[in-house]
């Protein structure tokens, strides 16, 4: 150890304080955005300034500690404020979306992984290249479609059809690179015993793939829950908002309701950073390992 | 396994020419007929419109509304039965030929209450008069509506030059016109067949005589089918014109009557939507030769495209049939329908939610399409390269202000890239520097609270990037945020962040920097954990000291897994729309805009459609290079 001490050089506390740096750096916004939310006013400032300000009172204005605790900012963003309206509204688009995605992509991803087809490459090299398609360049048409021709402007549906057909391409991605993991042999055995490709396919492979298909479902529900330029484009009406259009709704334009969009910004978040935490290794394993392989 | 044999050639281009001129000649039919019900459809508008405009020019000669309503009357007596006539000014309704408008309800009287949709289709008719009077867009001024056959036409009411109200005339509808057959085609279609089946009998069974044969039959039929259906066209095209101009001079002579004026210009009763007229018909009533024979080129014009397009289809399912394509194609459908059973349901939504809409975007780009013509099918509003001609070819990097000192255009787009290329380099080298250096100490054997500072320091990374992006955009506001208080608490004067293009891009890059740096120390940490300790060891042994360790080990190491993560970082941040758009929203005056968010303002704020999809096309095609040299480093790289 007193060895491993001296080549290592720098001593722990310096280390320990760059670090304490960098946690208050990465922890500020989200306490700023505490205290904000537990002040119980819709101010973007911690705390209200005197006339004749010192460096003291400036100072209290920076710590990220309300000048007293009230709950009022969640109970009416949830009551007075149609935001319990918006968070449903997210819910159920980006569950559909999941569903309706992962119904899509199983069985492609199954197809590009196990069987060899004259378009198999070409199929596979579209979806990669489809990721660079710009937002903005699709939005237009996608516009023209869902809105004039199908009629699905400010519906939800309209955006569970949306989210999930543009998660297939990744979603293909991440369970093929799953399947092609799984043995071939144990399909060859199955076969052996009289079993069809269909059943093969449900009885086998689905349940082998278990853990990259929840995976898959949560990184595509992720991304429903926090899409924001598609929602805001597509959903016109104010009750069918989807949460982030609503707490943009909160505080753009002439909005300034800061304790509506730091409550709702944490009743929002809560999952969602739960879930990241959880998932953070296997995102970065998929991406990188797909990104390699080219 | 031993594949078919293709069927006989002979079959084959027998049938792909029974196809190809199926397509050509069915389909051509269909589209010509589209053509002249829609040349009919106009006819009867532009009809409907000169008499509407000849009413109107007497309504506003005749005076007191008593002798309006005299003159109404006159001139629907000399009018087909069904025809109807009301004059609206303001919210009075001072003539009316409506079979309703009698007794209790007769002009002149104030508009009811369920009558103010007539109300309002005046107001419409006044704001685009005024609009296009201003100059601008040109806005209709005319309003047309079919009803079946019959055309009713809003016609504003003009006093010294300012809209009074609306002359609003029922032209009822006229006998139709007598279909045509499709006879010509059929028996173009017949003749090419038996020709080929002669031809196929008499010849060798030789596949390049073959397809010579049938192309030429193909063409041939397809050229005959062309030229009549033009020709035909053409003739429908100057009957339309000639019964025009009877209307134009029978408008004439009834006005000519009704007024006793000699000189009478029913030429300028032939106008579209926003009253500028045609110039099709003469004072006289007469048809222009030239300007007729420009409008009938241009539908003929129209109508050949189509037709060239139709028939181009047509020739490939004949190739692709012929020479065995299509069977082949068939057969592979057969064989792998597994394959492409499973794979299908995913190809056909992302084929029509992500890939069309792609395509569409990009036809998108080489049209003027903007907000106003959106009905119009892009075919009329192509431009070719013009949009990317626009925006590639300008290089006014400076503009003069209206104080007249020269300012930076930050609308032009090399100005854009340049700060979208800044932007990127600088966040990915802070996210890799600062990210690399956390790992490093992150992964120092013995430190404590490792796995806590690890939690804590993704947090940024978990947080949604819009929630991220509208919180730091509330922690640089100018008096309330929290940047300004801690400037303010060192001595400071408080700075307006989002006024200096600079400042502003300090925002962004202070947003961004904090989200993007727990993705590379994330990806940095795993890297290296998995080099071997026993290396350094040997390292050790070696007399190495720590730098070079550090080269000669770490950095090889961590390179497989920070090349991807760097070129990954690199697309996000190229792309980063929610920090620019959230943040600094392009402040001051587009200075801090990337490409993305500039080209969704041209879209979505200033509707440029066209313009627009051609920027985004330029991001694409940027992006695609770049992915096609990621590949290769990527490739090198795994050489190593």
């Amino acid at each position: 150890m007193a060895r491993s001490r001296r080549e290592e050089g720098t001593p722990h506390w310096i280390l320990h304080g760059f670090l304490l740096a960098t946690v208050l750096y990465a922890v500020y916004p989200v306490l700023w955005v505490l205290s904000i939310a537990f002040s119980g006013k819709q101010s973007l400032a911690i705390a209200d300034l005197p006339a004749d300000p010192t460096k003291l009172d400036r100072a209290r204005t920076v710590l990220p500690w309300p000048a007293h605790f009230a709950f009022s900012n969640f109970s009416s963003v949830m009551t007075d404020q149609p935001f319990a309206r918006w968070m449903l509204n997210s819910a159920i688009v980006s569950i559909g979306a999941t569903i309706v995605g992962l119904a899509l992509s199983l069985t492609a991803a199954y197809a590009f992984s196990r069987f060899k087809f004259p378009g198999r490459r070409f199929g596979m090299m579209s979806f990669l290249v489809s990721q660079m398609f710009p937002g903005t360049l699709t939005l237009i048409p996608l516009y023209i479609i869902i809105v004039q021709w199908l009629g699905l402007g400010s519906t939800l549906t309209g955006l569970i059809i949306i989210y999930a057909t543009t998660s297939i391409p990744f979603s293909v991605w991440m369970l093929k690179g799953y399947f092609d993991t799984i043995p071939k042999e144990l399909e060859e055995a199955a076969v052996m015993e009289g079993a069809g490709p269909g059943k093969i396919f449900w009885r086998i492979m689905l349940p082998l793939a278990k853990p990259a298909v929840a995976i898959t479902a949560l990184f595509s529900f992720m991304t429903g829950w926090n899409e924001f330029i598609q929602a805001a484009t597509f959903m016109d009406k104010e009750d069918m908002y989807t949460a982030p259009v609503g707490l943009r709704f909160f505080v753009g334009g002439f909005q300034q309701q800061w304790g509506y969009f730091a409550a709702g910004s944490i009743i929002v978040s809560i999952p969602v950073v739960l879930l990241f935490l959880y998932l953070q290794k296997y995102l970065v394993s998929g991406l990188t390992a797909g990104s390699v392989k080219g | 396994m031993t594949t078919p044999r293709p069927p006989d050639p002979r079959i084959r281009f027998g049938l792909g020419l029974l196809l190809g001129l199926a397509v050509a000649l069915g389909g051509g039919w269909t589209v010509v007929r589209g053509a002249r019900n829609q040349l009919e459809d106009d006819w009867t508008t532009r009809r409907a419109t000169v008499a509407a405009n000849a009413l109107t020019s007497l309504v506003v000669q005749a005076g007191d509304d008593a002798a309006v309503r005299k003159l109404v009357t006159a001139w629907q007596e000399t009018h087909p039965p069904g025809t109807r006539v009301r004059v609206i000014r303001g919210t009075t309704l001072e003539a009316s030929t409506d079979p309703a408008d009698t007794g209790a309800r007769a002009a002149p009287r104030r508009l009811a209450r369920e009558e103010k949709p007539l109300f309002d289709q005046a107001q419409r008719l006044r704001a685009g008069a005024d609009s296009n009077r201003e100059g601008g867009a040109p806005k209709p001024e005319l309003e047309v509506e079919p009803e079946g056959g019959a055309r009713q036409v809003a016609v504003p009411l003009e006093a010294d030059g300012k809209v009074i109200g609306m002359v609003q005339v029922l032209v009822p509808a006229e006998p139709p016109a007598a279909g045509r057959s499709p006879l010509q085609a059929m028996l173009l279609f017949l003749a090419a067949l038996v020709l080929y089946v002669v031809a196929a009998w008499l010849l060798p069974p030789k596949t390049v005589l073959l397809a010579a044969v049938s192309t030429v039959l193909f063409c041939l039929a397809t050229a005959f089918f062309i030229g009549g259906e033009l020709r035909d066209l053409g003739l429908a095209e100057r009957d339309g014109q000639r019964a025009l101009a009877r209307t134009v001079s029978v408008e004439v002579e009834r006005v000519r009557a009704l007024t006793g004026a000699t000189t009478v210009d029913g030429g300028a009763w032939d106008t579209d939507l926003s009253r500028k007229p045609h110039g099709l018909v003469t004072g006289a009533g007469v048809v222009d030769r030239e300007a007729g024979e420009a409008e009938a080129q241009r539908v003929r014009r129209g109508a050949l495209r189509s037709l060239l397009a139709v028939a181009a289809l047509g020739l490939v399912v004949l190739v692709l049939v012929g020479f065995g394509g299509a069977s082949r194609a068939g057969r592979a459908l057969v064989t792998n329908r597994q394959a492409y059973a499973y794979t299908a349901p995913a190809m056909i939504a992302t084929g029509l939610l992500v890939f069309f809409p792609f395509l569409y975007g990009f036809a998108l780009s080489f049209t003027s399409s903007n907000i106003y013509n959106t009905n119009l099918p892009l075919s009329e509003l192509w431009v070719g390269l013009r949009n990317y001609g626009a925006i590639l070819g300008d290089f006014g990097f400076m503009r003069r202000a209206a104080d007249g000192h020269w300012v930076f255009n930050y609308l032009n787009f090399y100005w854009t890239f340049l700060f979208t290329v800044i932007w990127t380099i600088t966040n990915v080298t802070w996210g890799v520097s600062f990210g690399l250096l956390l790992a490093l100490i992150l992964n120092i054997k013995g430190l404590a609270f490792r796995p806590i500072y690890r939690v804590i320091l993704i947090l940024p990374w978990a947080m949604p990037n819009y929630i991220t992006s509208l919180i730091w955009k509330g922690m640089f506001h100018r008096q309330f945020g929290v940047v300004n208080q801690v400037l303010q608490i060192f001595g400071f004067e408080p700075l307006s962040w989002f006024d200096h293009p600079f400042t502003s891009y300090l925002t962004a890059l202070a947003t961004n920097g904090w989200l993007s740096f727990p993705f590379m120390m994330v990806v940095s940490l795993g890297a290296l954990q998995s080099i071997p300790a026993d290396l350094y060891e040997a390292a050790r042994v070696d007399g190495a000291n720590r730098w070079q360790q550090f080269r000669a080990i770490t950095l090889p190491s961590l390179r497989p897994a920070l090349v991807p993560a760097i070129i990954l970082s690199v697309v996000w941040t190229f792309n980063m729309f929610n920090v620019i758009y959230l943040v600094t929203a392009g402040e001051p005056g587009g200075s801090t805009e990337i490409l993305i968010t500039q080209a969704y303002k041209y879209a979505f704020q200033r509707y440029q459609y066209g313009y627009a999809a051609a920027y985004s096309t330029i991001i694409f095609l940027i992006l695609l290079v770049y992915g096609t040299f990621q590949n290769r480093v990527t490739r090198a790289t795994e050489a190593l």
